[in-house]
């Protein structure tokens, strides 16, 4: 492959890249979460991120920006209180690639220009080249073995480009420790070399610096077995001194991960030579890293350059409320700030709830992706057949009690985008079932009910009692001591039902009735009505209950209304 | 004393000075807090989902009774809820017997004895009105005061045993231990408006303005709260409207100022 | 519920009706540590007028003014009946002592004195009574003087018709005139509720715009009558409002039940017995009781169940209503403890046939069956036990709702049980109010 080809490939790759950040930076200025987000036109959230950007950088503000790169960027400091096995696998993985990076991949922009002697073969290079691989391995086992400790959670759908991602980076991993191993083992590549330096590829005129690096090298010579004569030995390790040693260090101490690799390849060297198999390794290796390269803006990996920005905004943003531009600037990189670490769903607050009711769409890692897709593409929520009252559930039963803002390593503000979040849903036609079950009045539900479902559901274990309501004189007391009789009727209409009526229907069996009245969903919980009740009767319970029943029954009707 | 203290949702996200008076005044008390890692009350789902409810309220139930301890609420509508799930896990064995398995597959269990009380009672029988009143050093003479007494903690009787549900006197000897005179309202046992505000904005308004009303008519000078809920209602409500609002407390910052503690303590700019 | 508990109460009040009531707050007044156990509510069906005895014979429906008067031809009469027990100078200091407390409460009364008064009721007729709440006393001399008199009712509060009243009593009050307004901020609200207005009435905002909408039309009026609205919690400075506004007496007319004033009635005298001290278990049943030294109560209704121990207990569970008594196919039982019930000797005997029979049923006579201390008797005539005593409706030989008695019955009895109590425990004479 010639070095004008890979240059070629690399800054295809390298603009590829480029373009992909732009569309996916300039959705950070594009994507529109929350109602305050929809009216504000582009050019003002550019204004506001460069405006935010220069703010930063050169103000009052800089001793603490520079404060939040120190401890949350660089030294990750959020994701130390969270977990610490994660932080410090984190942290290998981080410093291992971007070491890798500027040292090997880079070499020739970098480590060449700073050492002039640099040679990739050569101590330390090629330690610290093992060492960062093994440190970005290490770093990897860290992290999956905290995600296996963690309470299973449910799964969670992933972005397809993430998984090809993740597999491109253990193929660059994996070809590049094999490379480096087939090399060692490889003849062909001893050959070619004492070609280039020595002119000769005659291998008993090689026999002596064969000798050497066969013993000190590991270069799997077919011919050579047994002991070597140790004057040859001692003769090619001299040759060896003059023409070698310049640019090779013997791998057996350095490359420590891929020396060891090379042994297990020495019995099938010739044949990996044949087929030239560290070409075809170099290939892949070279390839898996550019098409990383463009795929990169595309995979959550993105967050390798939102999670900074979003940091330092962080720290910028810690000297006051943001304004509502750059609130809408802040949700939209805090998607791709996002490393699905699920940190969040481990301190969820209504998590309990969500396992109780079997619907992970409760749980912040879930509600991300959602808030996302509801904001991004109208349609999306009415392809999810069946699930969009469990996703709107998510939205509505969040009580912003903004732990998991705390808990989040890269600093998204996520309480503020569930508010965000539910305002959208509810656009989409999810609102909260108190404000969904007045689209229609009590009689039109009824109707809806009678329609659509022969049997009636099992109702609920007060409301199902005779005993609960049949000592009802229908006294008025209830109705009498409700505030919301005594405030509602100043709406037009006033209130459909009263507490008394409601409970009248139950005698009657009519409970389809009562269930999507104002009466139930307006109800202010406050007790009143039970406490004064002169017969006892647990009227705000069985309101409670009578939403319960109504949530599941209308909820059943409206999906079906809004799939016709 | 001591109690595991549960914030609930509320307090930490939107109404930190609770807890931070909370803190500062059984503190001084002499009543010890412990943090345990509490979940949601489950009040945001009772209204669809009765047995998600009990659960979320059962967990943290059992997770103080795995510390050995009662717990205490600042907040009057968590409080309220994790009594109603005591009463229907009390009613219902077959429910119990579900939430009881749920639990066990976290190595949790059901407590015997775990007792859930909020913060006025805790102050007013527990500590006692004497111990308080001894421990006054600022006392707030001449303060004229409402107090709300807020319906989760009050109603129904049966199921929260908070105080005398027609006739409570809790809060207004809380507040007269302060030095502070309490002021007689007719609207005090009334909702706050808040349940409703998400349903039915419009309703809420008028709940909570007739509130407002009724205690700037009855000449007062403070309207003290006991619950994240009303004080965010109280104090949202009329931020959002033209008159100048009145002062609204939780309750932990008056008694705070009565012990002399320091504003920044309470929440107090 | 701020003081501490005592391990054995001096009285266990099992009831939270009118009788309940009254023996809670008299035994609290007497500074005996009180317990009061038992669903509250029923008082939400008072009227708030307080009857001490109107009727008497109820055969000969004969109307008295001067209800001692009548209790003394009672006593003659019906020497076995619970009120007959009664002494006058008890039966007087019950009603001082109720109706002060619930004046401290918020509801003030006109003072008791010797006579029944009639008042103006939503049917148009009149009601003599007793214990008048001063929010309606006004209309007592109304009703007697007949001077031009507005009513007033309200467009949409569908249990009451000035129009009706004034159809039925207006050929005898000529000078009786009905106006119908609309409620403030009620325009287009189809019903109403009287409670909701008496809280509204309660601000001065909606107080001042009744009032401009009522000053038109007051006209030559010598008073002013209104629905039961004026105040829920505040009835006394609520109706002071009115009468300073509107420059008449103003007075209120008893609605049907429930009724703003039932709610009265039942804030005020929770108020009355818990600022004296009354420990009160509300919504709690007992379910058992075992009487040794001491009365032991098992009750229900409390999480994981309770016992209370108590020297004395005061039965005051009600007659039907009120479940003290339950009607079985053949015999009417005591509810609680299988006391003996005093009743007609078959189930035939419990009605008249005429259902509008003047005298009555017998079955509303039946009953506990007490000596003179109103201690319920065993089938041998002797006291069930020492410190077991029954108030209220649940007595035998009484029809209270016919001889408008129901107050003088439940305060009466629940003095003079309370007595024997303070007596029987060694507690020196009535503190306050001595009668």
């Amino acid at each position: 492959m010639s070095a004008s080809f890979l240059r070629m490939a690399f800054l295809v790759s390298l603009g590829l890249c480029a373009l992909g950040l732009l569309w996916r930076v300039s959705a950070w200025l594009r994507v529109r979460i929350g109602p305050d987000a929809r009216d504000i036109p582009f050019h003002q959230r550019l204004l506001a991120a460069v405006r935010g950007t220069l703010a930063t950088l050169v103000s009052r503000r800089t001793p603490g920006v520079l404060k939040a790169f120190v401890l949350d960027v660089f030294l990750q400091r959020r994701l130390f209180g969270g977990s610490r096995l994660r932080w410090l696998g984190h942290l290998l993985i981080v410093n291992g690639f971007l070491l890798l990076l500027v040292m090997h991949a880079l070499a020739r922009l970098v480590t060449a220009k700073l050492y002039p002697d640099y040679a990739s073969t050569h101590d330390p290079w090629l330690f610290l080249r093992n060492v960062f691989g093994a440190v970005v391995v290490v770093g990897i086992v860290m992290v999956v073995a905290g995600r296996l400790r963690r309470p299973p959670s449910p799964p969670r759908p992933q972005r397809p480009m993430d998984r090809v991602f993740t597999a491109l980076v253990a193929v660059v991993l994996l070809s590049g420790f094999l490379l480096e191993a087939t090399k060692v083992a490889s003849p062909k590549a001893f050959y070619r070399m004492a070609n280039e330096y020595i002119g000769s590829t005659d291998p008993e005129e090689l026999l002596p610096l064969r000798l050497a690096w066969a013993t000190d090298f590991g270069v799997a010579f077919p011919d050579l077995q047994g002991a070597p004569d140790p004057d040859k030995l001692a003769e090619g390790r001299e040759l060896h001194h003059d023409a070698c040693a310049s640019c090779h260090s013997p791998p057996g101490s350095s490359a420590f991960v891929s020396y060891p690799i090379s042994r297990v390849l020495a019995p099938i060297a010739e044949p990996l030579d044949g087929i030239d198999a560290d070409t075809w390794l170099m290939y892949l290796h070279l390839a898996a890293c550019f098409l990383g390269l463009i795929l990169l803006p595309f995979t959550r990996f993105i967050h390798v350059l939102a999670d900074p920005v979003s940091l330092l905004a962080n720290g910028a943003a810690s000297a006051g409320p943001l304004s509502p531009v750059g609130r809408a600037n802040r949700r939209a990189l805090a998607i791709d700030a996002c490393v699905d670490c699920r940190l969040c769903d481990d301190r969820c607050s209504v998590a309990p709830i969500a396992r109780s009711l079997g619907n992970p769409a409760l749980l912040p890692s879930h509600k991300l992706l959602a808030t996302h897709a509801v904001a991004t593409n109208p349609r999306w929520l009415d392809r999810q057949a069946g699930h969009a009252r469990r996703i709107a559930e998510g939205a509505v039963l969040c009580t912003t009690c903004g732990r998991c803002t705390d808990r989040c390593p890269v600093g998204i503000d996520l309480a503020d985008l569930w508010v965000a979040g539910r305002a959208d849903l509810a656009r989409a036609g999810q609102p909260s079932p108190a404000q969904w079950v007045r689209e229609r009045s009590a009689l039109d539900w009824d109707e809806a009910l009678a329609v659509q479902t022969a049997a009636q559901n099992p109702v609920g274990p007060l409301s199902s009692r005779r005993e609960t309501y049949s000592a009802c004189v229908q006294c008025q007391t209830c109705t009498n001591v409700c505030p919301v009789v005594a405030h509602g009727g100043e709406e037009p209409g006033g209130m459909d039902l009263t507490p008394q009526k409601v409970m009248n229907l139950l005698r009657l069996g009519m409970i389809d009735l009562a269930i999507g009245s104002g009466m139930v969903w307006d109800c202010a919980t406050c007790y009143q009505c039970q406490e004064h009740c002169p017969e006892g009767i647990r009227v705000t319970d069985v309101m409670l209950e009578l939403r319960e029943l109504g949530y599941r029954r209308l909820g059943d009707t409206r999906e079906r209304r809004q799939r016709e | 004393m001591k109690y595991a203290l549960f914030l609930g949702c509320k307090i930490p996200a939107s109404v930190p000075a609770y807890e931070l008076s909370t803190r500062a005044v059984l503190g001084r008390l002499g009543v010890t807090l412990v943090d345990l890692p509490f979940n949601c009350c489950g009040y945001p789902v009772r209204s669809l989902d009765r047995e998600a409810f009990v659960f979320a309220a059962a967990r943290n139930l059992a997770l103080a009774g795995a510390a050995g301890l009662d717990v205490l609420t600042p907040c009057k509508c968590c409080f309220g809820n994790l009594r109603h799930a005591q009463r229907f896990l009390d009613e219902d064995p077959a429910l119990r017997q579900r939430v009881e398995t749920a639990l066990a597959a976290e190595r949790l269990a059901l407590p015997a004895g775990v007792t859930v009380e909020h913060l006025l009672p805790v102050l007013a029988r527990k500590v006692g009105l004497a111990a308080i009143a001894a421990a006054v050093t600022a006392p707030r003479t001449g303060l004229r005061v409402v107090a709300h007494y807020g319906c989760h903690a009050l109603r129904p009787s049966d199921v929260t045993r908070f105080d005398h549900p027609l006739a409570p006197t809790i809060f207004e000897d809380l507040v007269r231990v302060t030095g502070a005179t309490p002021v007689e309202w007719p609207r005090r046992l009334d909702c706050c408006g808040e349940p409703v505000h998400d349903a039915n904005p419009s309703l809420s308004d008028r709940l909570t303005q007739a509130k407002v009303d009724d205690a700037r008519e009855s000449g007062a000078e403070v309207l003290a709260t006991a619950c994240p809920y009303c004080q965010m209602r109280f104090t949202e409500f009329q931020a959002a409207g033209s008159a100048a609002p009145l002062p609204v407390l939780l309750y932990p910052q008056l008694l705070g100022q009565a012990l002399g503690l320091a504003p920044r303590t309470l929440g107090l700019s | 519920m701020t003081q501490t508990q005592p391990k054995t109460w001096d009285v266990a009040v099992v009831g939270a009706g009118m009788a309940g009531m009254a023996a809670s707050l008299f035994a609290a007044e007497r500074g005996l540590s009180c317990l009061q156990i038992g669903n509250g509510g029923g008082l939400l069906f008072a009227s708030g007028l307080l009857d001490l005895l109107a009727v008497h014979p109820v055969a000969g429906r004969r109307l008295w003014d001067n209800p001692f008067e009548a209790l003394a031809m009672l006593r003659r009469d019906q020497p076995d009946h619970p009120l007959a027990r009664v002494d006058d100078a008890t039966m007087r200091a019950a009603f001082q002592s109720f109706t002060t407390a619930l004046g401290a409460a918020g509801m003030p009364y006109a003072p008791p004195g010797d006579r029944n008064a009639n008042v103006l009721t939503s049917l148009g007729t009149a009601k003599p009574t007793y214990g008048v709440p001063r929010t309606m006393s006004a209309g007592v001399g109304a009703l007697a003087g007949r001077p031009p008199c507005l009513l007033l009712d309200f467009r949409g509060l569908r249990e009451f018709s000035a129009r009706q009243i004034v159809a039925t009593i207006g050929d005898r009050w000529p000078g009786l005139r009905m106006a119908r307004v609309e409620f403030p901020g009620a325009e287009t609200t189809a019903e109403l509720y009287a409670a909701h207005m008496a809280v509204a009435l309660e601000s001065g905002d909606f107080r001042e715009r009744t009032i401009a909408r009522v000053r038109p039309l007051l006209g030559d009026a010598h008073a002013v009558g209104f629905p039961a609205v004026l105040g829920l919690a505040r009835s006394g400075a609520v109706h002071a409002a009115f009468e300073e506004a509107l420059g008449v007496p103003v007075f209120e007319i008893p609605t049907m039940p429930t009724s703003v004033p039932g709610l009265r009635l039942n804030s005020a005298l929770e108020q009355a017995v818990v600022t004296r001290g009354v420990h009160r278990m509300l919504r709690a049943n007992v379910t058992s009781a075992a009487f040794d030294g001491t009365a032991v109560l098992t009750l229900d209704g409390v999480p994981g169940g309770e016992t209370v121990s108590a020297r004395t207990v005061v039965l005051a569970t009600g007659r039907f209503t009120g479940r003290g008594l339950t009607a079985g196919q053949q015999r009417v039982t005591e509810s609680l403890l299988g006391l003996p019930v005093q009743q007609p000797a078959s189930r035939a005997a419990w009605h008249s046939r005429d259902f509008l029979d003047p005298a009555g049923h017998a079955v509303n006579r039946a009953g506990l069956a007490t000596d003179d201390e109103f201690r319920p008797l065993e089938s041998d005539g002797r006291p069930a036990w020492p410190g077991l005593f029954a108030v209220g409706s649940i007595l035998a030989g009484q029809d209270w709702m016919r001889e408008k008695c129901g107050a003088g019955l439940a305060l009466g009895t629940a003095r003079l049980a309370v007595d024997r109590i303070a007596r029987q425990l060694g507690v020196p004479g009535p503190l306050a109010e001595a009668g």
